[in-house]
């Protein structure tokens, strides 16, 4: 690699580490929160220097790409290899931006063998930015998955020309392609699974195999098997035939089969994801009865060894309560009589995410945390939607834990000033309206801003990487990402009885006041009465991104005051003239200044006490 | 009713027993005039009957926008500070507005008919346009009820066709809008256009003079009593049911409809059942345009890949390609298509263009085009043949990579105009270049106007696009200040009609007659409140080039500064 490559990536290493919050070493409070500030300018100085690595060496690159030698490509590719690396990912933004720049050359230069790996790489990019899309809605993940599955197809096309092709490893990237076809998830569920069912055809072909058997090929057939289990959680559609269901379930028998051999040569027990893969197909073809599926899990889930972190056990102690909570979603008729247990099982998942060693590499696990939060059912006694919530911003996402704090808690003082002024102004909310006695009127006013703030960016839990771990501008695509965080975070906190007059915030806090820019769409500020409160969020959030996190957008950072008077620039454009006109008021922008600092010194302490191993409650302790 | 009669008869004429008496012819007489009298004071009371109705309805009707324009106009100047409030205000005042000047046309209209001074005028027009208009006009409506709307064109001999095509589109909008306002929400209207030529009498043979139109449309609306469907077409008369007690309308529509085509010739049968929706099959006869002198260059004997998840317009598109000597290929897919291009593009045989649905069976029309872009370059023709809102989706679309937009319902010379266009500039290596900006500050229009405050009103609407404005206060003055002004000086004339001293048609013919080079090009437009087809017919007929409804709207005019001084570009 070139050497600003090299710096490049120590930067992002370092980066990963820095933001993690975590006070392994005991430090107190004042020393921890010096650390914190200390390592904040340390982290904008290595984002600063990333922005200047790509501006002054890698773009200069791309514009002269055509005229690269194969030595500067060569070390781009690996580069662009140490980005993402099919499991961990340091950049997987600039993973893509590369090799869409290398098809570009490829494509100029009609270099099939660059086409293809091309494709296939590009395609495992998109399919990272895919992954961190759990949860969402179809249409809002069509474009993605899309992208993905059209580089694999037009990567797999060249399997007509396979005997063409000299070279091995392009061969090796066709197969590959071809079986990543039926990666993600698909309009239909029976489609996934006749292209998996082609694909498992194709690589067992003997002809084939012949042509190369330099070619792991049973390694190919065998991720094609794991490929068609994973169509299992599709399995609840009508569409597939009795040839799909029979071809999934000889796909679980071999996975499993081979999961036990591999379990027993390492003396391990055999893993409980398999074994619920098996319960599941089993469900499926009539074997077993919801009822009876239900309690197999809960067998499973009882088995979990909590003091166990390895793959298996994350598993089985997130996601599949996340599988459990989505099947008693579907079918609300099994949740009578089983509340106590799911609140155990939320308990046990808070409790356990806590107790996870802070060092270790988290991706694995937030994703199945994002799955329980996605199919997450509050009852009575559970823990909150927004209490589970919480806890996932703390321990993997702490700095929007403290931006939501500080817009939550900023955003309460800004009312509170604002109904001392004006006790109607957030009448248009009915409920509000209906509240006679001014103190109760004031203080649901201020749980209001103060929720609505603190949860505005729970949508921001699906794109962590790209808010925490960017350290560079976003480019443009990741920003159109960033915009579903809206759709996302007013979907979660709508489906839950506690958090769902925070919905608006969540959905409307990039909107416009005159709708001339911002999104999304589906946000019509006229129609909603929650707009005034919506409007103060929306305004303090862009305060503190503006002091904070402007490099996303490719802004300078403002201090408080400058912040105010951009602010007070757009008023009537971006922000409400009845809110802005009070950012007149010294006292006001002083209150505010004060609120903003108390709020941020207080998520701090919060990060504190939740983050040092001799802080933490003896009820976070697992009972096993 | 009650039979009319007279008491006093029976004391001055003989008893009509007696048969042989001369009084009885008389007496008969009488008799037959008394149930003349007695029908025409039934027919007058029914009449009159309608007559009140209809003023009762109307005195709603009218009140219902006028009070949205009053509240509005309130709701407004007491949020004047938050512009999106006052804005909203506005976009509702304008549609009440409208709604409110299409009641009154069409009383308007009514009392023209009746009068007998309306007039049809024969003209050449496109069907694909007036089909294109239509679908502006009532598709945002039957989306607001959430109407499953399907307007399909069938067998097509003539697009161009000779007629009024004002008057045509009345017919279609006024049967289409009451299927739209009689079907309830989430119901299904259907719409087929298709022609037929008229057989000759004498041979059997196709007449080659005369093309019928034959429209239907369905609906799954409330439908009509049998008692309704025989008064439908007497002016005033609405549907009499609580179930659209809000729905607006003066009553006039289906007869006016039906004056219209007892003047053009046509025909119109209508059945219907109450609670299960109505069908109207109406038949035109027109007489053929000729065809355009431009004829297009198509790519004869070249393949186009159709990628389209609905069978029927894939086959309707492949059947005008095969009309214009073009082969194709369909897939439903989007991960088929871009196998096939990858393959046709390895084994050098590259279709002459994509044409794209606007959803596929695996993905949507536009995820698929930003790959092909890529894969196939950026002079590879990728057009979207799709029944969507293209303002909608044009942003996204052609930042995609679509290259043009066919609408659907699909015409075959709208699907070969982009398709000659492209395929030529791909064959010449052509750049499609955007079209470049054009700077209206050095064009000057004579603005004639009467009136001060209309004449502000359209200077500050007109001033937007830069372009220079002088002004005349009546026809006289405009004709003088064109006379006196170099030639070529103005590039063109909004003329007011109804002015002091000279109305604006004299005007025009005045200026279209004066001796010198520009006076027989200068684009003169009629901007007036009189809005009749008529006047229309009349502004032409005076010499005028287009013509623009008071109250003026800033984008019919700038729509019209588009299309004069782009052209001239």
């Amino acid at each position: 690699m070139q050497p600003y490559q090299e710096e490049y990536i120590a930067n992002l290493r370092d980066i990963a580490v820095l933001t993690t919050r975590i006070n392994p070493d005991c430090h107190s409070f004042d020393t921890y929160r010096d650390t914190l500030l200390q390592n904040q300018r340390l982290i904008e100085d290595k984002i600063n220097r990333n922005i200047a690595l790509l501006r002054d060496e890698l773009f200069p690159l791309f514009d002269r790409l055509f005229e690269a030698g194969p030595d500067e490509l060569a070390q781009l590719e690996e580069f662009a290899q140490k980005l993402l690396d099919g499991k961990n990912e340091l950049d997987g933004g600039l993973f893509c931006q590369i090799y869409q720049a290398l098809l570009s050359r490829a494509r100029h230069r009609k270099d099939h063998n660059a086409i293809i790996r091309c494709l296939y790489w590009l395609g495992i990019g998109h399919h990272n930015m895919c992954g961190k899309m759990v949860g969402l809605d179809w249409p809002d993940i069509e474009y993605y998955m899309s992208q993905m599955r059209l580089c694999f197809a037009e990567a797999a096309a060249y399997l007509k020309y396979y005997d063409d092709i000299d070279d091995i490893e392009t061969k090796g990237y066709i197969l590959r392609s071809r079986a990543n076809t039926s990666l993600g998830q698909f309009k239909s569920a029976s489609s996934k699974i006749r292209l998996t069912r082609q694909t498992l055809t194709l690589l067992q072909d003997e002809e084939f195999q012949q042509k190369t058997p330099e070619l792991p090929w049973d390694r190919y057939i065998y991720m094609t098997h794991q490929q068609m289990t994973s169509s299992i959680s599709y399995s609840r559609d009508n569409d597939m035939t009795a040839q799909d269901v029979t071809a999934i379930m000889e796909s679980a028998h071999i996975v499993h089969r081979r999961q036990i051999q591999e379990a027993i040569s390492n003396s391990e027990a055999p893993p409980m994801r398999s074994a619920f893969s098996c319960y599941d197909i089993e469900y499926y073809c009539g074997l077993l009865t919801l009822e009876e599926l239900l309690g197999r899990m809960e067998e499973l889930m009882d088995l979990a060894d909590t003091s166990s972190f390895s793959s298996d056990t994350i598993y089985t102690i997130i996601s599949l309560p996340a599988i459990y909570c989505k099947y008693l979603r579907e079918y609300p008729e099994q949740l009578s009589g089983r509340e106590k247990y799911l609140e155990s099982l939320y308990r046990k998942i808070v409790a356990y995410t806590k107790a996870y060693p802070a060092n270790e590499a988290n991706e694995q696990i937030f994703y199945f945390l994002r799955q329980a939060a996605t199919t997450f059912i509050e009852t009575a006694n559970s823990i909150s939607y927004g209490e589970f919530q919480q806890t996932m911003l703390i321990h993997f996402a702490p700095d929007i834990y403290v931006h939501s704090q500080v817009v939550g808690k900023t955003a309460a003082a800004f009312c509170e000033i604002i109904i001392s002024e004006d006790p109607a102004f957030f009448d248009d909310i009915a409920y509000i309206r209906q509240i006679s006695n001014p103190d109760a009127k004031r203080e649901a006013i201020l749980e209001l801003a103060m929720n609505s703030g603190v949860f505005h960016d729970v949508g921001k839990i699906n794109f962590t990487s790209l808010y925490t771990r960017t350290a560079r501008q976003w480019f443009e695509e990741e920003y159109e990402i960033t915009h579903l965080h809206t759709v996302v975070g007013s979907a979660r906190l709508n489906a839950c009885a506690s958090t769902r007059r925070y919905a608006a915030a969540a959905l409307g806090h990039h909107s416009w006041y005159d709708g001339s820019h911002g999104y999304p769409e589906s946000y019509r500020r006229l129609e909603c009465p929650y707009r005034q409160i919506v409007d103060v969020v929306g305004l303090i959030d862009w305060m503190d991104n503006s002091m904070s996190y402007a490099w996303l957008y490719g802004h300078a950072k403002k201090n408080f005051d400058e912040a105010v008077q951009e602010a007070i620039a757009l008023e009537g454009k971006r922000f409400s003239p009845l809110l802005t006109t009070r950012l007149r008021d010294k006292a006001v922008t002083r209150a505010i200044r004060q609120a903003f600092d108390t709020a941020r010194f207080d998520a701090h302490r919060q990060l504190y006490e939740e983050t040092t191993p001799h802080m933490k409650s003896s009820q976070d302790i697992i009972q096993l | 009713m009650e039979e009319i009669k007279n008491e006093n008869t029976s004391e001055q004429f003989p008893s009509e027993d007696n048969d042989d008496s001369p009084c009885k012819a008389v007496i008969e007489q009488l008799k037959n005039t008394n149930s003349e009298l007695s029908d025409a004071l039934r027919a007058a009371e029914e009449e009159n009957r309608a007559k009140s109705s209809f003023l009762s309805n109307m005195s709603h009707d009218i009140r219902t926008p006028m009070n949205a324009i009053i509240g509005m106009t309130s709701i407004a100047l007491t949020h004047i500070d938050e512009k999106p409030r006052v804005l909203d205000c506005l976009q509702k005042i304008q549609t009440a507005s409208a709604h409110l000047m299409d009641l009154v046309n069409d009383v308007l209209d009514m009392s023209r008919i009746a009068s007998g001074r309306m007039t049809l005028c024969e003209e050449a027009f496109s069907l694909a346009d007036m089909v294109h208009d239509l679908m502006i006009i009532l598709r945002p409506q039957a989306a607001l009820k959430h109407h499953n709307f399907h307007l399909e064109i069938g067998q097509i001999c003539e697009e161009n066709l000779i007629g009024d095509p004002l008057h045509l589109r009345q017919i279609l909008v006024n049967i289409i809008g009451n299927a739209v306002k009689y079907t309830p929400e989430d119901g299904a209207i259907h719409v087929n256009i298709s022609q037929h030529s008229e057989q000759s009498a004498h041979t059997g043979q196709e007449a080659a003079d005369k093309v019928w139109l034959d429209f239907l449309c369905e609906d799954n609306g409330i439908g009509m009593s049998q008692d309704f469907l025989q008064k439908i077409f007497e002016p005033f008369e609405r549907v009499n049911s609580s179930t659209i007690g809000r729905i607006e309308g003066t009553g006039l529509g289906m007869s006016i409809v039906k004056n219209l085509l007892d003047r053009m010739g046509g025909t119109i049968n209508v059945t219907s059942e109450e609670g299960k929706g109505s069908r109207f099959c109406v038949s035109i006869p027109f007489a053929p345009a000729p065809p355009p002198k431009d004829a297009q260059i198509l790519p004869v004997g070249q393949t186009v890949l159709i990628a389209e998840s609905i069978d029927m317009r894939a086959q309707q598109i492949a059947s005008y390609l095969k009309d214009g000597g073009m082969e194709s290929v369909h897939l439903k897919n989007g991960m088929d298509t871009v196998t096939w291009l990858t393959e046709a593009q390895y084994e050098n045989r590259m279709p002459c263009a994509l044409l794209l649905g606007q959803e596929l069976n695996d993905m949507s029309a536009l995820d698929l085009t930003t790959h092909v872009r890529e894969l196939a370059g950026s002079d590879f023709p990728i057009i979207m043949v799709a029944d969507a809102d293209w303002a909608q989706i044009e942003y996204r679309a052609t930042r995609a990579g679509i290259n043009a937009f066919v609408p659907c319902p699909l015409f075959k010379s709208r699907l070969f105009a982009p398709l000659s266009e492209l395929t030529y500039k791909m064959q010449h290596n052509r750049s499609d270049c955007a079209s470049r900006e054009v700077d209206y500050g050095q064009y000057r229009l004579l603005l004639v106007e009467d009136n001060e405050l209309n004449r502000e009103i359209a200077i500050e609407l007109l001033s937007q696009t830069g372009v220079q404005i002088e002004t005349a206060e009546n026809g006289l003055c405009a004709v003088e200040a064109f006379e006196n002004s170099p030639e070529g000086y103005y590039d063109l004339i909004f003329m007011d009609i109804q002015m002091p001293v000279m109305n604006g048609y004299d005007a025009a013919r005045k200026i279209r007659q004066l001796p010198r080079k520009d006076a027989e090009s200068i684009w003169i437009i009629a901007m007036t409140a009189n809005a009749f087809v008529e006047d229309i017919r009349l502004s032409k007929e005076a010499g005028m080039n287009e013509h623009c409804s008071k109250p003026v709207d800033a984008d019919r005019l700038q729509e019209i500064l588009r299309k004069r001084l782009s052209s001239e570009d």
